[in-house]
């Protein structure tokens, strides 16, 4: 199961999604990333921790797009946050 | 132990060196109002800060520490925070323009001060404290005013933050809060405390959706700083 680490928030600051680092998490990423509407969404489900076939339903289900999209989507996603190392 | 008055916040500070003493004098403070918090500096604050620029000398250094628990408390207690920037007052409302360290923004708010005369007056060239109070946000002068060492004791509302960036040809637009939202917090203190986040977090939403925005490519020229005053200090019902 795939899971956000500890100590990082996502909060809507003026219409736009970022995510931050607090506590000890800081010393690990320091950073700010910026999140579009899908990203928050797929981020929401991963801080209480799914599969990545999880993400790919919960996308299909919430948005119109296609199989194929929705799992490029997510491929991207969770490739993104485990560059950032934000997955445990 | 003296008493300084700084962002409306008033505090007394145990110091070590006579640096941070003198760099705060024009912020002492005699009067009648209470301390709202007393510091401490000791070797172990300067030690912390020399980690981070291992470059400075102890005295400097004591003297961001200090910055740093103003900050702290501000956000904490004030509704404010630091906003690295250029901050210049003309005709009572306040400009701030921000951008990496040697864009030009000390030299943008200087050609406004020879484009505007007594007109406009520098506020602190580098770190000035933002306030939110009663619904409105204005910017302090604070002694951390930079390498050309400009700033005036005084508040001012802001009406506008402006990105500056490097360009052969003068252009400005309004910028969104996406655009800007990135630049405040690589241009503030990130607090690592979640509560103090949740406060800078909350702070920067009103900031961004209360406050004019843009973002100026500017060359040194009087034509650059003629644009950037004209458009910013328009009134939005000047507007159309």
């Amino acid at each position: 199961m795939m899971k956000i680490k500890e100590g990082f928030i996502i909060r809507e600051v003026a219409g736009n999604f970022i995510v931050v680092a607090v506590g000890s998490a800081v010393k690990q990423f320091n950073g700010v990333i910026t999140l579009n509407e899908t990203g928050s969404f797929l981020w929401k489900k991963l801080q209480d921790g799914c599969e990545k076939e999880d993400l790919i339903d919960a996308l299909l289900n919430e948005y119109e797009v296609g199989k194929d999209v929705a799992e490029a989507d997510v491929t991207a996603f969770i490739e993104k946050l485990n560059g950032a190392g934000l997955l445990k | 132990m003296p008493k300084y008055k700084i962002a409306d916040v008033v505090f007394e500070a145990k110091l070590i060196y006579g640096y941070t003493e003198r760099l705060c004098k024009n912020y002492e403070y005699d009067g009648e109002q209470p301390c709202d918090f007393s510091v401490v500096i000791t070797n172990d604050d300067v030690a912390k800060e020399k980690a981070l620029a291992p470059e400075f000398v102890e005295p400097y250094l004591e003297s961001l520490a200090l910055f740093r628990k103003l900050c702290d408390y501000c956000l904490e207690h004030a509704n404010g925070i630091i906003f690295h920037s250029s901050a210049i007052m003309v005709d009572g409302k306040a400009y701030l323009f921000t951008a990496p360290s040697g864009t030009g923004k000390s030299t943008h708010t200087r050609l406004w001060r020879e484009l505007l005369g007594d007109r406009a007056i520098m506020v602190n060239d580098d770190k000035p404290i933002i306030r939110y109070i009663d619904g409105k946000f204005y910017v302090y002068g604070t002694p951390w005013n930079g390498k050309h060492h400009l700033d005036t004791n005084c508040r001012a509302e802001i009406k506008a933050i402006c990105k500056i960036e490097q360009a052969k040809e003068n252009s400005i637009s309004k910028a969104s809060t996406a655009e800007m939202l990135l630049t405040i917090f690589n241009q503030t203190i990130r607090p690592e405390d979640p509560a103090q986040m949740d406060r800078l977090l909350n702070l920067t939403d009103k900031l961004l959706t209360q406050v004019e925005l843009y973002k100026l490519g500017c060359n040194i020229s009087k034509e650059a700083a003629e644009l950037s005053y004209t458009t910013m200090s328009k009134e939005k019902n000047d507007e159309n």
